[in-house]
């Protein structure tokens, strides 16, 4: 692998890692199987995409695009708490809209931002090479993300949102509404996405109404394999095993490709995706089999 | 602290499953004052609880805490007033959290919870003095999930849990009745402690007639939905679980005599 395809690869896992931690959110902490990432990360960036070809500053359109991610996990929250939607379902009824709504935003399936205006190009006027500009840039914003979640979840409010998704009848007793934290924990994971999504339109120049099919199967790929690998109670942990797992996730899935392994193309993706995500979450528990098999056997 | 006006509350209301859990009960719960809840299956102990904590949609009636009129108010909203045990151990804390973790979370109930640090030092000085009166040595365990503690443990965790926030009321459905005896005598036993510290009115349900009396300076006997026997002071003093027993098992005799008129 050469060391453009190495740093574009890793700029891509970061990105992602913002899409797994929205995904960590919601699967894991919020215990909401939540598939509207497939429509928030391609919104973010048409939201961005559209705002910087009308002109708009692309910071600007970046918050933009947060907010109109943080709008699809409203609408997901709302179908499912006040409407009583199944979870899944709920969500999945808002990703099939964004679709609809996605192309409306564009006003045509796809747009090219060539040329354009973007966070990126704005560093490059410091004479930056972009190569690794690029990178630095998506590598802070992921850590201040990272960081300020963290926060989020160490405080009262956070700490609600933590036992929502594990003992809800609990956190009513304790005077929290379990409706108003999937409220907020579902817009706050799909604004992530949505700035996951703007990056990456920005990152690649060219925003796809398309390039939001498989961003879940991605995230949980990410939030699995990171959680296998490097297990551990605390928070922290959690969140840098969730980027961690989103960057290997890429290595993985570049090397597999690049080095022409197996005879492996670049359809052959979303194979590879599913057979990585069926393995990590088969090898916990093979693990823990095995490891009651040897204590019996120590017992008899 | 607690009225009670005429409470009804039918179950499946209109089908053929229609029960009616409550059939007009009337309550006044003055403060400090530690009411114990007894009856037999279905009598409608749990659902008058229920009736307080908002876990069970009032039909007809009023219910009124700390002066506020609460009847329509949701779970999590009446939690500012009232602080509870469950029945079952794992209910009434969060698993996955630490011990501190679900201290703090019974800290803020009834508060706003916002962007301030759940564990910051004063708190975590405020839950070690706390759960010190435990005696059971999980002040240097803090930082343990609470899912390595036994059932009995965190009951006795979720009691020193409802002291932490600025309610005065109790409310205590049958929390013993998961544990072993001598486990079940410890928790009595800090709840009584628990409940005289701290200056809490409290409502407990339970199945032991016997805990009924020790407990507490009133009990209230309820049956097929209706109060049958309230009684405390010195008349409350005088009774035993024999007499207890005799008054129960008269209630239901007259019931079934009123149901051989009826069949007859």
């Amino acid at each position: 692998m050469s060391l453009f395809a190495f740093l574009g690869t890793l700029e891509i896992g970061l990105i992602y890692g913002l899409v797994a931690l929205g995904v960590y959110l919601t699967f894991r902490v919020l215990d909401f199987p939540d598939l509207t990432v497939d429509g928030s990360f391609p919104m973010g960036g048409a939201v961005a995409a559209t705002a910087i070809v009308a002109g708009v500053n692309p910071w600007l359109a970046t918050g933009f695009a947060i907010l109109a991610g943080a709008a699809c996990g409203l609408v997901t929250a709302f179908l499912a708490v006040r409407c009583g939607i199944l979870h899944l379902l709920a969500s999945i009824l808002t990703m099939i809209a964004a679709f609809s709504i996605n192309i409306r935003i564009m006003g045509r399936p796809n747009i090219a931002l060539l040329g354009e205006n973007t966070i990126f190009t704005s560093i490059e006027k410091f004479g930056i090479d972009p190569l690794y500009g690029n990178l630095g840039m998506v590598f802070v914003i992921v850590l201040l993300v990272a960081f300020l979640i963290l926060r989020l979840l160490s405080s009262d409010f956070g700490l609600a949102l933590r036992a929502t998704g594990v003992n809800d009848a609990m956190v009513a007793a304790q005077g929290g509404s379990v409706g108003y934290y999937t409220y907020v924990g579902l817009a706050l994971s799909n604004g992530l996405v949505g700035l996951a999504g703007a990056l990456f339109t920005m990152s690649n120049s060219f925003a796809d109404v398309t390039s939001g099919v498989g961003t879940i199967v991605v995230g949980l790929a990410a939030v699995i394999l990171g959680q296998t690998l490097l297990s551990g109670r605390q928070l922290w942990v959690a969140v840098i095993a969730v980027i961690l797992g989103s960057i290997l996730y890429r290595l993985a899935v570049a090397f597999a490709l690049s080095t022409g392994m197996f005879g492996m193309q670049a359809s052959d993706l979303n194979l590879i995706t599913a057979v990585l995500v069926a393995a990590a979450l088969i090898v916990p528990k093979m693990k823990s089999k095995v490891r009651a098999k040897i204590s019996r056997r120590k017992t008899k | 602290m607690i009225e009670l006006t005429d409470i009804r509350i039918t179950f499946n209301e209109g089908t053929v499953l229609e029960n009616k859990a409550l059939r007009g009960v009337s309550l006044n719960i003055p403060e400090h004052e530690f009411v114990t809840i007894i009856g037999s299956n279905g009598a409608g102990k749990s659902t008058l609880l229920g009736a307080v904590s908002g876990e069970a949609t009032i039909s007809d009636g009023m219910v009124k805490i700390d002066g506020a009129e609460v009847t329509s108010w949701p779970v999590y909203k009446r939690a500012k007033y009232a602080a509870r045990v469950f029945q079952n151990p794992l209910a009434g804390t969060c698993a996955t959290l630490t011990i501190e973790e679900n201290m703090a979370l019974a800290y803020s109930r009834g508060k706003k919870r916002g962007w301030q640090l759940a564990l910051s030092g004063k708190r975590r000085q405020l839950f070690r003095e706390r759960i010190a009166m435990l005696k059971l040595g999980l002040e240097d365990r803090l930082g343990d999930s609470i899912g390595l503690l036994s059932g009995g443990q965190r009951q006795a965790v979720s009691l020193i849990m409802a002291t932490l926030s600025d309610s005065h009321l109790l409310l205590l459905d049958e929390h013993t009745a998961a544990l072993d005896p001598r486990m079940a005598a410890f928790i009595l036993d800090l709840t009584s402690r628990v409940v005289k510290e701290f200056g809490l009115t409290v409502m407990m349900v339970t199945h032991s007639m016997k805990d009924a009396l020790a407990s507490g300076q009133r009990t209230v006997m309820l049956h097929q939905g209706q109060i049958v026997l309230d009684v405390s002071g010195a008349e409350r003093d005088k009774l035993d679980v024999a007499h207890l027993l005799e008054m129960f098992n008269r209630v239901r005799g007259e019931e079934l005599a009123d149901d051989s008129l009826l069949l007859a």
